[in-house]
């Protein structure tokens, strides 16, 4: 648990202790300000002032703007309102793409959600090579998640002697069409996209188990329990606030997701993998002949809000950690 | 990779310095430079060309630089694509001289987001001497050309005559209705285990692909011009083709296993052997050849069936179009650049056979047939210039070239060509990957979606 | 206070075997039933672990090095006609893999300074210098957690179009990607709870032997901040080798492309046997990092999946 807490803290900056004198002078003139050093603590503000201020705080800014204005980066822009919104949620398409994005999500959590858990708490009860068994799982989060894509894309051939097909010739299965079906390829996306995620999942539970109180384990052993009972009564409650936090996490990251039907399918077949940033990225960047910025940037504040409102609950629930 | 390690450099440098340097990365020219003195244009090379046809490139380069002292030429990898083409312009990271597709040149002329190099290109000595359906991909509405035509194309049906003739069929006279497409993909499906006619689907290719079948059965996507352009998506010769693709992938299940192609990946396959038929431009061989290593003698290519009243072939072509960021100098000698490289070698007998040398002794195609982007005897013409250098297997694109100048070539839709196209990519996905497709339907909403299209033009 | 927990952790799981117990307790353990069956799982799980988080890994590695006909007849075949070691000089040479290679190193070292820049100089600033305007800045960097990174695409997009004040265009530039990935309030998080942690005497001290600013941050902060920098170092390694999307947009010029976006390029006109090569040759550098410091990737990973957000 407690190597978990640090990003959780972050909505209540600590208050620095006490500042020394000189800072606390109501008035100060320029030439105090030098003297004590505020021309260095400036410069050394600098990058990070300037990092954010140009490629964070000034394109939020713009993104608010942007949102009720037509622009294509080739006619002036202009206000048009809440035309944008109006026409995001007009298209036929934004509500397969919720619906994908959505159906993404829940797949995700049905493969990558209760498999990790288990894994985790097996390893945590290897007493040898427990290295070798999280390097293992680890293992496929380290491959570049592109080539982990053009990799199972290749696996994923819809032929009889495609690799996939071929195990599941084996045992009499198949030949499936995988990526080549509105039904099955949305599973198939989840299915790479789990297997490139689930050992950083598996990773975060086995820290958080290492943080279990042991004593209690003893204790549900005196009122005779057993291993099913002490992992339903003991390690799962302890485990609660993490679940969580990966349950949210994990929502986010779908949410976002891009990379695989970008690469595996293109949004196909018939719009069967089309997700929301797929849609923001058809909207600015799929016209040749100019985007309509000002829809995607209408879309993206849409689902930013959707998001937010999952942060705001995930800061909520991980604060009582840090105090 | 250079100029990689200088930036890499660059890194190192602290952070207040930044703008500084950043300066030095950005390449902002000055429109108004004067038209005299050494000038360097970036020209567009193919992505993922074999080396040999990059040395060739770089001779043609040497000749051109030989020719006119006073230009240097360097090559920038490009390839116009759909996803990609309005961030490059938006950005400015197109190259001086770059390819685009007909169906993008008159918007792109009209919001003035190409270089307006009429008056040069009207010096030219066949200025005047265009097919005039293909110049007017190139020109504004008053007829000053803006881009220039560099190649045009009409569909055609390519077939792989090792895959023909391993399902026993005469390679040497490939079908000639859609009913003996339909036979033969079945037949080479039942025998080879391949797929016997293919079909693109993805990034605009499906819509492409659907209205070249569309023409060839006698329909429209789009009727009318201009602001009366009208949608005709859900017409009868559509839905005859999906039909006809439906009855294919579900009845004759001769289609293959892969229904999310796009023009790389099926021309890949193709190459590759897995593939029986499939349509797309009928100068696609040098593509075939010099990007996925194609065996020629493997290769056949045929005219499309053509049936029905007011059938047709889609023809379409490419331009290549000069960038709005050039100075007055790199437009002056962009254009000498698009003079030489892609057209003198079709009007002049000495540029042609220079070229067809370079290319012959790269080992790189030479005299493959393509749609005139003149009149048919200034094509003769060409060709028999060179015919002494031709090494690609003419023999089997006798079927296209017997046939072509006999069918009439329409044009593709006007307006929005390419998100009309997109619009048609589900409908073409959902009939090949949903046994249960409602055709009626699915036309019913790209109609809809289309007609918005061309109402906001 | 992340990199103390980080310490604690490493240190408590160091003490691991004298204290250690879990769900099963070791009276229980040394019942042959119970062994038994734990054995039973934890082979199983072993061997699943192996088949799936290592095997498509081998057989990319064993793919790489057989022809493209053996590949497509039958891919799970071992060698039939052999080794093609030429698979993978063609991919470094003709594909261009090396062009590439650097490429991703470039985007990757670059990246990561920039992120520690930031981060070190950032949490310098508002936990130990902390001045007035201090809590705005962090109030505002805060607020950028908040903001998913599907919101500033196409607004951060054209931005780098067109770079405010200065107003040139970073599109196929390296920085476009090195200075956004700076702006990680993760990370200046991170740092800034650390620093926070650092004891307050040390600075006095140096600041009474007349230490300025500049010294202290790289003569006393740094040095005693080595854990974390390694966590961010290995975050931001991670995040620029793995990112596929915003190099894309901001790098259309093949030539300065990383292999996450040259790799699928390329992919219609490369031979599969060449192509499932540079797949694998891609491969080698992060696994190699990941085997070499293991520790610190584990332990990063455990300290959240939060960079995730």
């Amino acid at each position: 648990m407690t190597t978990l807490s640090s990003p959780l803290r972050t909505t209540t900056p600590a208050q620095p202790p006490s500042s020394s004198g000189p800072r606390r002078r109501a008035r100060r003139t320029p030439r105090d300000w030098l003297r004590d050093g505020g021309l260095s603590t400036l410069i050394i503000a600098l990058p990070m002032i300037l990092v954010f201020g140009v490629f964070s705080w000034f394109p939020i800014g713009r993104a608010l703007v942007m949102s009720v204005q037509e622009t294509n980066l080739v006619t002036t822009p202009e206000f048009v309102g809440l035309d944008n919104f109006v026409f995001v949620l007009q298209d036929p398409l934004l509500g397969k793409a919720v619906a994908n994005t959505l159906w993404f999500a829940l797949l995700a959590l049905v493969f990558g959600y209760p498999l990790p858990l288990a894994a985790a708490v097996l390893m945590s009860e290897v007493r040898r090579m427990r290295g070798l068994f999280s390097a293992l799982a680890y293992l496929p989060v380290v491959v570049p998640p592109v080539v982990a894509v053009l990799l199972w894309k290749f696996f994923y051939d819809p032929s009889g002697t495609g690799v996939f097909n071929t195990i599941a010739g084996w045992v009499g299965l198949g030949p499936y069409p995988w990526l080549q079906d509105a039904s099955s390829a949305m599973p198939s996306l989840v299915l790479e996209a789990t297997w490139a995620a689930a050992g950083g999942t598996v990773i975060i539970y086995l820290a958080a188990l290492v943080g279990v109180r042991t004593e209690l384990y003893e204790a549900a052993e005196v009122d005779g329990a057993g291993v099913w009972r002490k992992i339903w009564h003991v390690t799962l409650p302890q485990l609660r606030g993490v679940l969580f936090i990966t349950l949210i996490l994990q929502v986010i990251g779908t949410s976002q997701v891009f990379l695989e039907p970008f690469l595996f399918t293109g949004g196909g077949p018939n719009n069967a993998t089309l997700t929301i940033l797929m849609l923001i990225y058809d909207y600015a960047f799929g016209s040749s002949l100019g985007g309509n910025y000002g829809a995607a940037t209408a879309l993206s504040l849409m689902l930013a809000g959707v998001l937010a409102v999952l942060s705001a609950i995930y800061f909520r629930v991980t604060r009582p950690w840090s105090s | 990779m250079k100029s990689a390690q200088k930036r890499a450099a660059f890194a190192l440098v602290g952070v207040l310095s930044l703008a500084g340097t950043l300066t030095a990365c950005g390449s902002s020219e000055d429109p108004a430079a004067e038209p005299t003195g050494p000038v360097t244009i970036e020209v567009s090379i193919d992505a993922g060309l074999e080396q040999a046809a990059i040395d060739a490139f770089d001779e043609r380069i040497a000749q051109f630089e030989e020719a006119n002292p006073d230009i240097q030429v360097e090559t920038k990898e490009f390839t116009w694509s759909g996803t990609t083409f309005a961030a490059e312009l938006a950005g400015g990271t197109l190259p001086d001289v770059f390819p685009i597709p007909f169906t993008d040149g008159r918007a792109l002329i009209e919001r003035g987001q190409i270089a307006d190099v009429s008056d040069l290109v009207a010096e030219l000595p066949y200025a005047d001497q265009f097919n005039p359906t293909i110049a007017a991909a190139g020109q504004d509405a008053d007829g000053a050309m803006w881009a220039v035509p560099i190649a045009a194309y009409n569909q055609g049906l390519h077939y792989n005559r090792r895959l023909f003739e391993e399902a026993g069929l005469d390679p040497d006279n490939p079908p000639a209705t859609w009913d003996e497409v339909r036979a033969a993909a079945k037949t080479i499906a039942d025998e080879t285990g391949q797929a016997g006619y293919a079909h693109m689907t993805q990034s605009n290719t499906g819509g492409w692909i659907l209205t070249t079948e569309t023409y060839a059965l006698g329909g429209r996507i789009v009727e009318g011009e201009g602001e009366e352009a009208t949608a005709t998506v859900d017409n009868d010769a559509t839905v005859e083709a999906l039909e006809m693709l439906r009855e294919m992938r579900w009845e004759d299940n001769s289609m293959g296993a892969s229904f999310l192609y796009d023009w790389g990946t099926i021309n890949q396959d193709f190459a590759a052997g897995k593939i029986g038929m499939y349509v797309s431009g009928g100068a696609n061989y040098p593509n075939l050849f010099t990007q996925n290593q194609m065996d020629p003698e493997e290769y056949g290519v045929t005219v499309l069936p053509l049936e029905g009243d007011d059938s047709g072939t889609l023809g379409g072509g490419t331009l290549a179009a000069v960038s709005s960021a050039a100075s007055a100098a790199e437009q002056a000698a962009a254009v000498k650049w698009i003079d030489f490289y892609y057209i003198s070698k079709l009007t002049d007998q000495e540029q042609a056979v220079a070229e067809a040398e370079v290319a012959a002794e790269t080992d790189q195609p030479v005299g493959a047939p393509a749609l005139p982007i003149f009149d048919r005897e200034t094509y003769e013409q060409q060709q028999s210039w060179i015919k002494d250098l031709v090494n690609v297997p003419l023999e089997n694109f006798a079927p296209m070239t017997d046939q072509m100048f006999d069918q009439p070539v329409i044009p593709e839709p006007a307006v929005a060509t390419q998100d009309v196209y997109a619009a048609l990519d589900p409908v073409v996905q959902a009939v090949l990957t949903d046994e249960n497709a409602d055709i009626d339907a699915l036309l019913a909403d790209a109609q809809t979606q289309v007609q918005g299209l061309l109402d906001r033009g | 206070m992340a990199a103390n927990n980080r310490t604690t952790a490493l240190a408590r799981r160091r003490t691991e075997p004298a204290v250690e117990r879990g769900i099963v307790s070791s009276h229980d353990r040394r019942r042959p039933s119970v062994r038994g069956s734990l054995g039973a799982l934890q082979g199983g799980l072993l061997v699943t672990l192996v088949l799936v988080g290592l095997g498509p890994i081998l057989w990319l590695a064993k793919a790489a090095v057989t022809p493209t006909q053996d590949t497509l007849r039958e891919p799970l075949g071992l060698f039939p006609t052999g080794v093609d070691w030429a698979n993978l000089s063609t991919a470094w040479s003709r594909a261009e893999i090396d062009h590439y290679f650097v490429n991703t190193l470039i985007v990757a070292v670059g990246a990561w300074f920039f992120q520690l820049l930031v981060a070190t100089t950032g949490g310098y600033v508002l936990s130990v210098l902390r001045p007035r305007y201090g809590n705005v800045i962090f109030g505002l960097v805060l607020a950028t957690l908040f903001v998913p990174s599907v919101v500033l695409l196409v607004p951060l997009y054209l931005t780098i179009l067109d770079v405010p004040i200065v107003h040139v265009s970073l599109l196929n530039t390296f920085w476009a990607v090195w200075l956004p990935m700076g702006a990680s309030a993760f990370n200046v998080l991170l740092v800034k709870r650390f620093f926070d942690g650092l004891p307050r005497e040390i600075f006095e001290a140096a600041r009474v032997d007349g230490a300025g600013p500049f010294r202290l941050l790289w003569s006393i902060v740094l040095p005693m901040s080595k854990p974390i920098l390694g966590v961010v170092s290995v975050f931001a390694v991670i995040a620029a080798w793995k990112d596929y999307l915003w190099p894309l947009l901001v790098l259309p010029d093949p030539e300065n492309q990383p292999l996450s976006v040259r790799l699928p390029a390329i992919a219609p006109y490369l031979e599969l046997d060449v192509f499932l090569a540079a797949l694998a040759i891609s491969t080698v550098l992060p696994i190699a990092l990941f085997l070499a410091f293991q520790r610190l990737f584990l332990s990063g990973a455990g300290l959240g999946g939060a960079v995730k957000g």
